[in-house]
């Protein structure tokens, strides 16, 4: 693709001192250093972003998995990436990976080679917590929350993220500081901005360093959204999310004019 | 020229020594990522971790040396700079002794920073005088 | 670290003491919280309560300066009760006796007193340490920045080794240190009394071997510490002062103090990427880079040796710290600092050092090694004291309790303790200027009670007067009951209002480490001038 020149790069992970990470792929001569590691999952289209932001003209390939994919979706429909200039080259999770993530979907729509997976309908993780007496159940999220430092890394490393002003840093909102920070306001604020966003990859919760099981949280409003309103995010790209006609700003785009 | 790569290297913050990806677009950082596969970090970090490229870049930082010449800082050459400091030191050593002279490494330094920093102060200078702030 | 932080997550006991863990050391924090999800008992002492402290089995707030007291209060109760490692203490130790005489003086109702930590609670402690297969102790400044700081450090290797709770996976005694690269710093010889790898200035045969190396003829004479160095300076003794990368204008205890002494010099050096507050006394500032821009290597806490990579070219003329030095150095007629690369500074070193011996760039390429590392086949060492303790055999001393250097009376009736936020580091040259970090926590605060605030008045985000012995700081309240009555809380990292101005320059005898955890303060409010 890079010497027929229908891509100017492409973005995957490359080895590099006995690590796959993120790279961009410029020459040809280069992917001898290509790698695909089923553990190792970075954000990949969160940082393609931010590559075109500065190129937007170039058409650049991205290697994408199934949530990979729906994230691009999302991002086609906030307005993040522009659809013509992105070229996903689709891998299939295995079939270990698929269960270890309770994925609906490992796969992306066209795959450059191996097998689908099958989809894995797991809600055992939402049920286990769903059980608890009510009380209990405060008590199990709110010692969750509590643990919380602040990182942001579950905002920073989602590929469904991407506001230019984040309410989880709006002063009047949540208070600046504290460690744990304000709970559960912090985390429910989250939880309600990523309700018809989030396409369910797990990056929160990997990159959460105080083992916060985040996910389980967005999992469980995304679905409350499902059956609400029978959305499902980075689905479909011409239908916009129910929450957005609320109007909250926090879809202002920078130079999209919208 | 478009380019992107990322670099692995090690926080620069806290003792925990996490792993992290320093992201680097036409020769800018413009990110840092935790490293996935880090045995400390498993592609978790702190806000400082998260945030460590954006001091990199500050206003503040110095460029060129300063020496102060009637109280006010002014820029100089390295060559002076160094001729300067070389040349006060070796007066000092000679007219009360290496031990009128000392130094303070840096915990924020590299190994090899402490090392030669030490090497200097004990080897060219000629004391023991070295310690650090770790004890604050 | 006598173990390593992945071992944490392992150990079915926890103590941690003297460390805001998840502010100040964030992922030793998760395995601790990881473990305690594992079924470990997570037993916290500190006179805060820290987020940390919530999840503890056991939380208990000692009165400050008292940890001598309730850990000789604890090994008191452990003998008492049979509780003790009898195995270990025969085989790896030597001094029991002499600490068991001490130990006499320390019954429950005793340490009760002086400590502020109930009997009932000293003995759920005691237990729950000793009785523990795999128990870990954590410490940081809490526990080193006092007067009796290595009397504390060794009062917590006591208790380890009467309980055999050292010298196994998930199990020891590991002090988490403050900057990320102490380890480094203090393993290559940034310190008074030895050369790199902790080979002491004094001895005739390791001086030799440096002196050969360096083609140099060396001081036997151990230096001066930092707050020796302060001292001499004032006496007219130390006429230049060459600092690389350290700001002891905010982190030095009594900071008047520091600058009024800093300003006799007749030189003053300083290597810094920021134009900090000390290098505004400088008389020559050279620039350095930050660690995104050159090659290295740092030893993080648990002394695994990592590698740090140049991503970008250093910003405008600024120089690596080591650079300049080889330069000045070279300038100064010694012609041992060429180096083509920080690779064959990393070689030379390891030579020189045995714990570091085995350590190559090519084999830290991928992931880091903990030292000691003595040979090219050796994978390093992931906890310490295995079969025996660096001397041979561990000895126990008796340590008796001594009452902070200052405490509180009717004048200063505040206890003042000061410590770390998880948004800024250190003097803040680098995590001040970081937008995100900086919006977390712009300005200083006193933590207070909020009884305490009722009492003198005071409302939440007032501005009050903070006076110590030394000084006066002016800076916003913020109230909360993680901190006790009678007790004030300030973190260190603001120039701007200073902690430091307050606290005390009693030092450790043997660390020479200030105390900066304990000193006596009075709050007053600040009165409106023109009502
Ligand atoms: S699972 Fe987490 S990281 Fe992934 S889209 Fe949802 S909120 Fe974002
Ligand atoms: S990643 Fe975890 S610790 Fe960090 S902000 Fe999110 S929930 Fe909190
Ligand atoms: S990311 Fe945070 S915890 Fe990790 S080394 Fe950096 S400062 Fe420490």
């Amino acid at each position: 693709m890079l010497d027929e020149n229908i891509v100017s790069a492409i973005l995957g992970l490359k080895l590099s001192h006995g690590h796959p990470i993120p790279f961009l792929f410029t020459k040809s001569s280069e992917l001898g250093k290509w790698v695909f590691d089923e553990s190792v999952r970075y954000p990949l289209t969160k940082i393609l972003i931010k590559i075109a932001q500065k190129y937007p003209d170039q058409k650049i390939g991205v290697v994408v998995r199934g949530c990979d994919e729906r994230s691009l979706i999302e991002l086609f429909k906030n307005y993040q990436l522009q659809k013509d200039k992105v070229i996903a080259i689709g891998i299939p999770c295995s079939q270990d990976l698929a269960n270890r993530c309770r994925c609906e979907r490992p796969f992306p729509s066209e795959i450059e080679d191996g097998e689908f997976a099958k989809p894995v309908e797991d809600y055992s993780d939402i049920e286990e917590v769903e059980k608890l007496p009510e009380q209990e159940r405060f008590l199990y999220w709110m010692s969750q929350f509590g643990k919380c430092i602040k990182c942001y890394g579950c905002r920073n490393i989602c590929p469904a993220c991407f506001c230019p002003s984040c309410t989880l840093e709006d002063e009047n909102l949540i208070k600046p500081g504290g460690m744990p920070p304000e709970i559960p306001i912090f985390h429910l604020h989250k939880a309600y901005h990523m309700a018809d966003r989030c396409i369910d990859c797990g990056l929160c919760e990997e990159a959460c360093p105080m083992g916060i099981p985040v996910r389980r949280l967005y999992r469980k409003v995304k679905k409350a959204v499902k059956d609400l309103f029978g959305y499902i995010p980075g689905e479909n790209e011409d239908e916009k999310g129910p929450l957005e006609f609320l109007g909250d700003g926090s879809y202002e785009l920078p130079g999209t004019g919208k | 020229m478009l380019s992107y790569e990322t670099i692995l290297t090690t926080c620069t913050y806290c003792g925990c020594g996490c792993g992290i990806l320093l992201e680097v677009l036409d020769g800018r950082i413009i990110g840092t990522l935790p490293q996935k596969d880090h045995t400390i970090t498993q592609g978790g970090l702190c806000i400082k971790g998260w945030n460590v490229h954006q001091f990199i870049y500050d206003q503040g930082r110095l460029k060129r040396p300063l020496v102060k010449r009637d109280g006010k800082f002014t820029e100089t050459t390295w060559e002076e700079a160094i001729e300067e400091v070389a040349t006060k030191l070796n007066r000092i050593k000679e007219e009360y002794g290496p031990d009128s002279i000392c130094g303070l490494t840096s915990a924020r330094c590299t190994n090899e920073e402490n090392y030669i920093f030490q090497k200097w102060m004990r080897a060219v200078i000629g004391t023991n005088n070295v310690d650090h702030c770790a004890r604050l | 670290m006598t173990n390593s932080i992945p071992e944490l997550e392992e150990s079915d006991c926890i103590l941690v003491t003297g460390s805001n863990t998840t502010e100040a050391h964030p992922l030793v924090a998760s395995r601790i919280l990881r473990a305690k999800q594992k079924g470990a008992t997570l037993i916290v002492i500190d006179p805060r309560r820290t987020q940390i402290a919530r999840y503890a089995d056991i939380f208990v707030r000692q009165k400050l300066g008292t940890d001598v007291a309730w850990i000789n209060g604890l090994m008191h109760i452990i003998l008492k009760e049979g509780w003790e490692n009898k195995e270990f203490i025969s085989k790896r130790t030597e001094g029991i006796e002499e600490l068991k005489k001490e130990l006499e003086n320390y019954p429950p109702e005793k340490v009760e007193e002086i400590t502020g930590i109930s009997r009932a609670d000293l003995r759920r402690i005691a237990e729950a340490y000793a009785k523990a297969k795999n128990a870990s102790i954590i410490y940081a400044m809490g526990i080193t920045q006092h007067i009796t700081g290595t009397d504390n450090v060794i009062s917590l290797a006591n208790l380890a080794m009467l309980t055999g709770n050292i010298g196994k996976a998930s199990s020891g005694v590991n002090p988490l240190r403050g900057q990320n690269n102490v380890q480094g710093a203090c393993d290559m010889g940034g310190l008074p009394d030895v050369y790199p790898g902790y080979q002491s200035v004094t001895n005739e045969t390791i001086a030799k071997k440096f002196e050969e190396s360096w083609n140099a003829k060396l001081s036997r004479k151990p230096g001066l510490t930092i707050m020796e160095m302060f001292q001499s300076i004032e006496e007219g003794k130390v006429k230049a002062m060459y600092i690389m990368g350290e700001n002891p204008m905010v982190s030095d205890p009594d900071l008047k103090h520091v600058e009024h002494t800093l300003k006799k010099l007749e030189l003053l050096v300083v290597q810094d990427i920021f134009l900090t507050e000390t290098a505004k006394l400088a008389h020559i500032v050279l620039p350095g880079v930050s660690f995104a821009e050159k090659e290295g290597t740092f030893t993080s806490t648990d002394r695994r040796v990592q590698r740090v990579r140049k991503a970008i070219e250093p910003l405008g003329e600024a120089k690596a710290d080591h650079e300049i030095i080889c330069k000045i150095a070279k300038r100064m007629g010694n012609d041992s600092f060429n180096y083509d690369s920080e690779e064959k500074i990393f070689e030379e070193m390891t030579r020189l050092t045995p714990i570091y011996h085995g350590i190559t760039y090519e084999r830290i390429e991928k992931d880091g090694i903990q030292w000691p590392c003595t040979n090219s086949e050796d994978p390093g060492t992931p906890f310490l004291h295995k079969d025996q303790f660096s001397k041979g055999k561990g000895t126990f001393f008796p340590i008796p309790y001594r009452e902070p250097a200052e405490i509180v009376d009717e004048e200063f009736p505040f206890w003042l303790t000061t410590g770390r936020i998880g948004f800024q580091y250190h003097s803040r040259t680098m995590s001040g200027v970081s937008p995100s970090l900086q919006k977390e926590a712009k300005e200083g605060y006193v933590e207070m009670n909020p009884f305490d605030a009722i009492q003198l008045g005071i409302e939440e985000g007032e501005k009050v007067k903070v006076i110590s012995r030394r000084g006066t700081i002016e800076i916003k309240t913020k109230l909360s009951f993680n901190v006790g009555r009678n007790m004030v809380f300030i973190p260190f990292h603001y120039f701007e209002s200073a902690a430091n101005v307050l606290t005390n320059t009693a030092v450790d005898p043997i660390s020479k480490i200030p105390e900066f955890k304990v000193c006596a303060v009075r709050l007053e409010k600040i009165e409106e001038e023109n009502p």
